[in-house]
């Protein structure tokens, strides 16, 4: 634990930060003035998402020079974890017109973007083993993933709440949103992709803590098997009993939301020292 | 000036009962047209005759107003008092008249604001009319640009969006559940007019298999013949359900066919796959209490009367801006209508110019040719050439200048300032200018032309 090592990862923010934060923002204000019946902006505003990418994917190459890798530590893995949650959604918004899932998932990037990057670093974590870092970065892409279906779960539940009570005029209706069909199936899909991922994380975490001689009593371990028996339990009842739908969106967001809980606890941690 | 003309009737101004008086079918459109540019003063013409409207778009002959005869023209030709249609036919000409048509192109004149079918129509009637002989480069002109109108309209304002009828709603909630309907299966359970106007949009938009179910087989059979579908018996009803996506109801049962206690085992059947409810009965076939089911969906015909009164709003709303680009284009059109008037003009100006230069520039060569000439003695040549045409071409304008009284003459010369670009001129200078052109002066003339006024230059450049 060297002091040139704490000084690295307090490393501060690059330029690139600040455009990022900037376009998350303003891509954010653009989608919800898209969503307020302006369809003409919506190219300009997926612009913006795409800088605001861009520019994240910049940062966290600018810090890579500097030596401060994403699965370094769970802030960085934060950080990360929105760059992730950003790409799936541009890739997502090729095929399907999500404004509202945009307007949602902004603000969330820009948060995660924010307290990975101006949070106090705190102290540095041991020396990290390899198992570690693939722990790390395997747990970061699939809440990654897992993140993706939550949005599009989300929207679901929006989306279906405004059909099933014919709001008509409601903002989830003026933009001609994703079919719900194609809203639940997709979801469904990224937690067939996040689960093995997610899966494979945790029991290297788990080695990865028992080699460390550490106990396993933190909460966090028991909220991320939480976690994944939600995921577990939504694929089974999804494949056996045909679930889908609202059951399906609301167990994927309970998912997430132990999930979340998880990386809160370590950020809070983290910056306790 | 050839001058547009409107007259006809529509939606606006009389009910069906009048309009279906006055309606042409489609094979009297061409001698109706014939009858109508031989027997008045009327250049070109078309004739449009649909549910909604009969009208003609004509161009006057010059000089003449044939709007009053156009009236009568049609009350006779069905059989009618010139009086019992008088004031339901409305006459309009000019700019009024190029608004009129390309409103009417751009569907803002529509019973159902933005429908797609007039451009059609208009198209159609245009056709009959260049068959019939009876539109010229006038009409013609401006039916292209109404045509070009329609196409701005539509593609830059909401004038167009959202399904503005209750079957067309139908296809589009289905899309909001599962945006393609390729593949997608439709039941039809009972047999009124309307779920087949649904069941046909949804075919058309890609929906694969058609079922149709009926208490009476013999009626399922009917409405399946007519619609591409297969026909099922009434006692599969629960296993049909099962295995659609979309659900068209319109029976005419007193009480509720699709309950929620049937509803509940066919959800659990399909595993929850989604299901859509289209219930256009009344009373209703469906309960609404299946709506709350998970994965099923259901609009009753308030439902979608709501969605087609909402997208007309919005239609309304687009109107607006649909009518400043209506306004602007038929400004633009009368624009270039006005300046096909001074076109003949032009084209004499022009003639004139030309003949005078050729015959002068024929005169110097044909004195050059007869001997030899030293370089100095062609040059004179050539400037005294060049002066003898401006002096030529001069001569009417200035004349007319002189000769006109007082009054007049100021304004001709304001006119002539503005013609030929010039600096607004002193008197003095006026009274040099109607000196100049006398055969003694024109040399001198020649030498002060070598330096150029400041508003010559500008010509020049």
């Amino acid at each position: 634990m060297t002091s040139a090592h704490e000084r690295l990862l307090s490393v501060a923010p690059s330029p690139a930060f600040w455009v990022a934060v900037v376009a998350y923002a303003a891509a954010a204000i653009a989608l919800l003035i898209v969503l307020g019946g302006h369809a003409r902006l919506r190219p300009a505003a997926v612009a913006l998402v795409g800088l605001a990418f861009v520019a994240h994917g910049a940062d966290i190459g600018w810090r890579g020079t500097l030596h401060v890798h994403p699965a370094q530590s769970v802030r960085e893995a934060i950080g990360f974890l929105s760059f992730i949650i950003t790409g799936g959604y541009l890739l997502a918004s090729a095929r399907y017109r999500l404004t509202l899932g945009g307007a949602a998932v902004m603000p969330v990037s820009l948060v995660l973007l924010v307290a990975a990057r101006l949070t106090p670093a705190g102290s540095a974590p041991e020396d990290l083993s390899t198992l570690g870092r693939i722990h790390i970065s395997l747990a970061t892409v699939g809440v990654g993933v897992f993140a993706l279906a939550s949005a599009l779960s989300a929207i679901y539940l929006v989306e279906e709440r405004a059909l099933r009570r014919k709001r008509f005029d409601t903002m989830a209706f003026k933009d001609n949103g994703a079919p719900l069909e194609a809203l639940d199936r997709l979801s469904h899909r990224l937690i067939w992709v996040g689960f093995p991922i997610f899966t494979i994380a945790l029991v290297l975490g788990a080695v990865w803590v028992s080699r460390l001689g550490e106990s396993l009593d933190r909460p966090e371990y028991p909220l991320a098997a939480v976690t994944w028996i939600f995921y577990a339990a939504l694929l089974v009842v999804r494949q056996t009993y045909g679930w889908r739908g609202r059951r399906a969106a609301r167990l994927t967001l309970a998912g997430f939301g132990a999930a979340l809980v998880v990386l809160l606890i370590y950020l809070v941690r983290r910056m306790a020292g | 000036m050839s001058e547009l003309f409107v007259v006809g009737i529509s939606w606006r101004t009389a009910p069906v009962a009048v309009r279906e008086k006055l309606a042409f079918r489609d094979e009297e459109l061409s001698g109706t047209l014939q009858a109508m540019t031989s027997a008045l003063p009327v250049a070109e013409a078309l004739l449009i005759s649909t549910c909604n409207r009969v009208e003609v778009y004509g161009v006057a002959r010059p000089g003449a107003d044939p709007t009053e005869q156009v009236r009568g023209f049609l009350a006779s030709q069905r059989g009618l008092a010139p009086g019992a249609v008088a004031d339901v036919l409305y006459g309009h000409r000019g700019s009024a008249a190029i608004r009129h048509v390309f409103s009417v192109a751009s569907a803002l004149d529509s019973l159902v604001l933005g429908e797609a079918q007039i451009l059609g129509q208009l198209k159609a009637a245009y056709g009959v009319a260049a068959g019939a002989g009876t539109s010229g480069p006038v009409l013609g002109r401006c039916l292209e640009r109404a045509f070009g109108v329609a196409k701005r309209v539509r593609t830059e304002t909401a004038i167009a969006r959202g399904a503005a009828n209750v079957s067309t709603v139908a296809v589009d909630l289905a899309k909001r559940v599962f945006g393609n309907l390729t593949g997608k299966s439709v039941l039809v359970v009972g047999a009124g007019k309307m779920s087949t106007l649904a069941a046909r949009h949804l075919y058309a938009s890609g929906a694969q298999r058609i079922v149709v179910t009926n208490r009476s087989p013999e009626k399922a059979e009917a409405l399946a013949a007519e619609i591409d579908g297969i026909a099922r018996p009434w006692a599969d009803l629960e296993g049909l359900l099962v295995d659609t996506d979309v659900v068209i109801s319109s029976t005419g049962a007193r009480e509720p066919i699709l309950t929620r206690a049937l509803f509940k085992r066919v959800t659990k059947a399909r595993r929850w796959r989604q299901l859509v409810v289209i219930d256009i009965a009344v009373p209703r076939d469906a309960e609404p209490a299946i709506g709350e089911l998970d994965g099923v969906y259901v609009f009753d015909i308030d439902d979608l009367e709501k969605v087609v009164a909402a997208n007309l709003a919005e239609r309304g709303k687009a109107a607006e801006h649909a009518g400043r680009i209506v306004e602007h284009e038929a400004g633009q059109f009368e624009h270039w209508l006005r300046s096909q008037g001074v076109v003949p003009t032009i084209r004499a100006l022009r003639e004139k110019f030309a003949r005078v230069a050729e015959s002068e520039l024929q005169k110097t060569l044909d004195q050059l040719a007869r001997k030899d000439h030293s370089p100095a003695q062609q040059r004179e040549a050539i400037s005294r050439l060049v002066q003898l045409v401006v002096n030529k071409l001069l001569h009417p304008p200035t004349a007319a200048l002189r000769e006109a009284a007082p009054d007049d003459a100021s304004l001709r010369a304001e006119v002539l300032c503005q013609l030929f670009d010039l600096e607004p001129v002193v008197p003095a200078e006026t009274s040099e200018l109607a000196e100049a052109p006398d055969a003694g002066e024109a040399q001198s003339l020649v030498h002060e032309s070598a330096e150029p006024t400041a508003s010559e230059r500008k010509v020049a450049t």
